[in-house]
């Protein structure tokens, strides 16, 4: 059996990649008594799982009938905003949900907003530049996925910093932040205020409509009235999370990537056509979603193990992304791996609304950075470097670069 | 009604279900879990490129079948 259950344990959050590989090795399907759930390691059985109809993607409403108890019933209408997030519904509200808002995220789509991606990050660079070093999270990889997400979705990008706080609060919740015990509380005050706060823009749309997802969505619900308020706002407020917070997370893990491995970096800065392969590897090599959790919606049998109705299964995206079984040398970062069947972006029907998105400012992110950056470095010694407690999501607290 | 060359390449296709929630009648899952073309004629042109385009990884392809012209991307 594995030596112990503590997916928080601090050498488990700072490279979880040993850890995992003793789990799939010994015990692929494991009870955590700790975290009272079913882990999955095998890279065949977290895809399959991720297709399995026994499986439901709706964690939130259990835990919101829990947390009402709990609460005798003082919960705050905003928090219920989370269960209509598309990521935790089944089929057909989910489809619903996914197939409107997907029109917005195509390739052919995001590939038209490749330009301007190019100025945001040239336009930060031309200010950072000239100290010759930053904190690479906060000075620059943060401000490219909210600005580009806020114009999308049309809501002002002056109004950025407001809605990184709201997220960086949401996240405590969302991917369940350790030793933060009043997490559920500023989770919820701040999804209360982003929803007054996109509530007051989709007003202003429904009376002026511009060439925005909001205004899409509210002509959506005109034609047809099964889309409510409440839809819309959960659904606004989640690509606004989701449109920043992980992929700010996967530029600054493809930049520490590279940094520690200068052959590999050196291979893609002369050759930048290689980014197309290069970001599914970051994304493969360490991604910034560890996992994704599901819940049994009958009892069946994984591996000779009895899966129980309304069990939690924690699906290890990371531990599927280095499993020796289907990719060789997996704790090797290679710019040129192709194939790469990652499930970074999860798979099936739930399967990464925005990955067109992710994939493309990272990219130009990258590339702008090896080109215009030249002596690009750490500015910390690497065991210095931290990352969030979080067990579903993978995030470097900071990331100190000099150039 | 030219015949089209309907393609979906099972490397990238990740079953995300988009295409068959789109063109009903073009597209299915296989036992695999991917999406596969059971019916070229199932639905109008518009229907198969809106399917094509609605594809989050691009797995699909569509020509003129008589003259292999690319129809979508």
């Amino acid at each position: 059996m594995p030596v112990h259950d503590n997916l928080s344990a601090p050498e488990v959050i700072a490279n979880p990649y040993p850890y995992f590989h003793q789990l799939r090795e010994e015990d692929p399907v494991h009870w955590n008594e700790w975290w009272g759930g079913w882990v999955l390691t095998r890279h065949d059985d977290v895809q399959a799982s991720f297709q399995d109809r026994r499986l439901s993607a709706d964690r939130m409403s259990p835990f919101l009938k829990g947390l009402a108890k709990e609460a005798s019933g003082d919960l705050h209408p905003s928090f219920r905003l989370f269960a209509k997030w598309m990521v935790f519904t089944d089929p057909p509200v989910h489809t619903r949900l996914r197939m409107l808002v997907n029109k917005a995220f195509t390739p052919r789509r995001v590939e038209g907003l490749r330009t301007r991606i190019q100025a945001v990050v040239d336009e930060m660079l031309d200010r950072l530049m000239p100290a010759g070093r930053m904190e690479l999270i906060h000075d620059f990889a943060y401000l490219l996925p909210v600005t580009v997400i806020a114009e999308l979705l049309g809501v002002p990008a002056t109004d950025h910093e407001n809605i990184k706080n709201w997220s960086d609060e949401i996240t405590l919740f969302i991917f369940g932040a350790i030793g933060v015990p009043d997490r559920r509380q500023r989770a919820q005050r701040a999804m209360s205020e982003l929803a007054g706060y996109l509530q007051a823009i989709i007003t202003e749309r429904r009376d002026a409509p511009q060439d925005d997802l909001i205004s899409a969505l509210i002509a959506a619900q005109e034609q047809d009235d099964a889309l409510s308020d409440e839809e819309i706002v959960a659904t606004c407020s989640l690509v606004l999370f989701g449109g920043h917070e992980t992929t700010t997370n996967l530029i600054s893990s493809s930049t520490h990537a590279l940094l520690r491995n200068p052959a590999q970096m050196e291979k893609l800065r002369n050759d930048p056509t290689l980014i197309g392969t290069a970001v599914e590897e970051f994304l493969r090599y360490d991604g910034p979603s560890k996992a994704m959790v599901r819940i049994g919606g009958e009892d069946f049998e994984l591996r000779g193990k009895p899966i129980k109705k309304g069990q939690r299964l924690l699906l290890l995206q990371s531990a599927a992304n280095h499993d020796p079984e289907r990719f060789d040398n997996p704790d090797d970062l290679d710019v040129t791996r192709a194939p790469n069947p990652h499930v970074a972006f999860g798979y099936g029907i739930h399967f990464c609304l925005g990955a067109p998105l992710a994939r493309i400012e990272t990219a130009v992110t990258i590339n702008t950075l090896l080109r215009r950056l030249p002596n690009l470095r750490l500015d910390v010694d690497p065991g210095q470097l931290e990352w969030q407690p979080q067990i579903v999501s993978r995030a470097l607290k900071a990331l100190p670069v000099a150039f | 009604m030219r015949q089209l060359r309907i393609t979906v390449d099972q490397d990238k296709c990740v079953g995300s279900t988009t295409c068959l929630h789109t063109a009903r009648a073009t597209f299915a899952l296989d036992q695999s879990g991917k999406s596969s073309v059971v019916n070229p004629q199932g639905d109008g042109e518009a229907t198969v490129i809106e399917a094509a385009e609605s594809c989050p990884v691009g797995a699909i392809t569509v020509e003129d079948a008589e003259t292999g012209e690319s129809v979508f991307p």
